[in-house]
């Protein structure tokens, strides 16, 4: 077996509640609340990505700014993460061709 | 720096705005330009500036030191009678710097709290319950032309942020296609509580060109020839973004026929290039010469070509 040396493919509860100076319980809470997704291994155990610290930094910012409720906090997020597709769409459509026609 | 604005014009509001005007205000406001919900990175100073007027003007305490004193008001103690103040800051010597110097002196540095200023950026009510908070990620377009997207280019970019303007240097690789996001490590909005900085992201964005069109990395441009260079064949010269190129015409092409020039589109660092198209389109003289005319009466008389019916 190989498992024991390979890296750990993130960061496990304790190192990512450190990393994102919460506590543990809080994050307990955001993950029970879909706020965030770790993956989980064979065991049960959660692992965070890097980008979920950027993640609950969102959170952190938009709850403070706006005393948004942890629901109503995950509906937010749901409809920025929309609209910032929606807009990357937009820019990535060909612009439709301007001026003369081409024959 | 630039010296800081009136809280309530910052909030927009008149001086005897209610409590709940100010609370309205501010709600609108930041919503506008909270960092998570506005990218651009002008967004950030102001949504401190519109929460640090909020700060103050939301606690009928500090609004009335505010609407007493001034912007000074955090050097001033507690008790002091505005009227006093002002005429002891009119009376001071020399002129009004010297007297602000005095006073902070005397009051010692109590008013202002660097931390204080800086937490307010994101409400100083919820203070103590979160530790340090990376900043937001930002955007900011970055419009090139045709030919700098090609070729790559070099670029200091101006970015607001709330310590001023700054500038930096941006290497743009060479085949950046429009909507490609290039994210800056750490360039982004500020963290709070000592945590770091998020990323900004610039944007690409092709800007239209009169003779290329891009789609993804093939670029489409516009190949004018002669009538006889249609109908004959030819090798013709083309510029491309990439430097002249030579084309073959093949015998027997009408307009709207496409060539395609593989690998001559935008240039793709992890993969295939885009090609090129060139996109025929026959154009004949406005006015003929006496031998063209003839030329062309001939052949017109000899043909039984009609495009009409060929189609």
């Amino acid at each position: 077996m190989s498992t024991a040396l390979s890296r750990p493919a993130g960061l496990d509860l304790q190192s990512f509640a450190r990393l994102a100076s919460l506590h543990p319980d809080l994050v307990r809470r955001f993950v029970a609340l879909g706020l965030l997704e770790p993956r989980r291994d064979a065991s049960g155990r959660m692992w965070f990505a890097y980008g979920d610290l950027v993640a609950v930094a969102r959170l952190q910012r938009l709850r403070r700014a706006f005393s948004l409720n942890y629901a109503a906090l995950g509906l937010v997020v749901d409809l920025l993460d929309r609209i910032a597709a929606l807009e990357a769409d937009l820019r990535n459509r060909p612009r439709p061709a301007r001026g003369r026609s081409w024959i | 720096m630039a010296p800081r604005r009136d809280f309530y014009e910052v909030l927009g509001l008149r001086r005897d705005a209610s409590a709940e005007d100010i609370q309205r205000a501010y709600r609108k406001l930041a919503r506008t330009y909270h960092p998570d919900v506005n990218k651009s990175p002008e967004a950030e100073e102001k949504f401190k500036e519109v929460s640090e007027a909020y700060d103050v003007l939301s606690d009928p305490d500090t609004r009335k030191r505010y609407d007493a004193f001034g912007p000074d008001f955090r050097h001033v103690p507690d008790g002091v009678d505005p009227q006093t103040w002002a005429r002891a800051r009119a009376g001071a010597p020399g002129p009004g710097r010297a007297g602000d110097e005095r006073v902070r002196v005397d009051f010692g540095e109590a008013g202002i709290d660097i931390d204080d200023l800086f937490e307010s950026m994101f409400g100083a009510r919820g203070r103590g319950r979160w530790g340090p908070i990376t900043g937001a990620d930002q955007e900011v377009e970055l419009p090139l032309t045709v030919e700098d997207a090609y070729t790559g280019v070099h670029r200091w970019l101006t970015v607001s942020g709330t310590e001023g303007n700054r500038s930096i240097e941006v290497t743009i690789p060479p085949g950046v296609t429009d909507g490609q996001r290039i994210r800056l490590a750490g360039q982004g909005g500020q963290g709070t509580g000592g945590a770091g900085a998020g990323d900004l992201y610039l944007v690409v964005q092709i800007l239209s060109h009169p003779r290329y069109r891009v789609e993804g990395r093939d670029i489409y441009a516009e190949l004018p020839v002669a009538p006889w260079e249609a109908a004959l064949g030819a090798s013709v010269a083309f510029d491309t973004p990439g430097g002249e190129a030579k084309v073959r015409v093949p015998a027997g092409t009408s307009s709207g026929r496409r060539l395609r020039l593989r690998g001559r589109g935008m240039p793709n660092p992890s993969g295939r290039n885009g090609d090129l198209y060139a996109e025929v389109r026959i154009m004949v003289p406005s006015k003929l010469t006496k031998d063209e005319r003839r030329l062309f009466e001939e052949l017109s008389a000899t043909s039984t070509f009609d495009p009409r019916r060929q189609r």
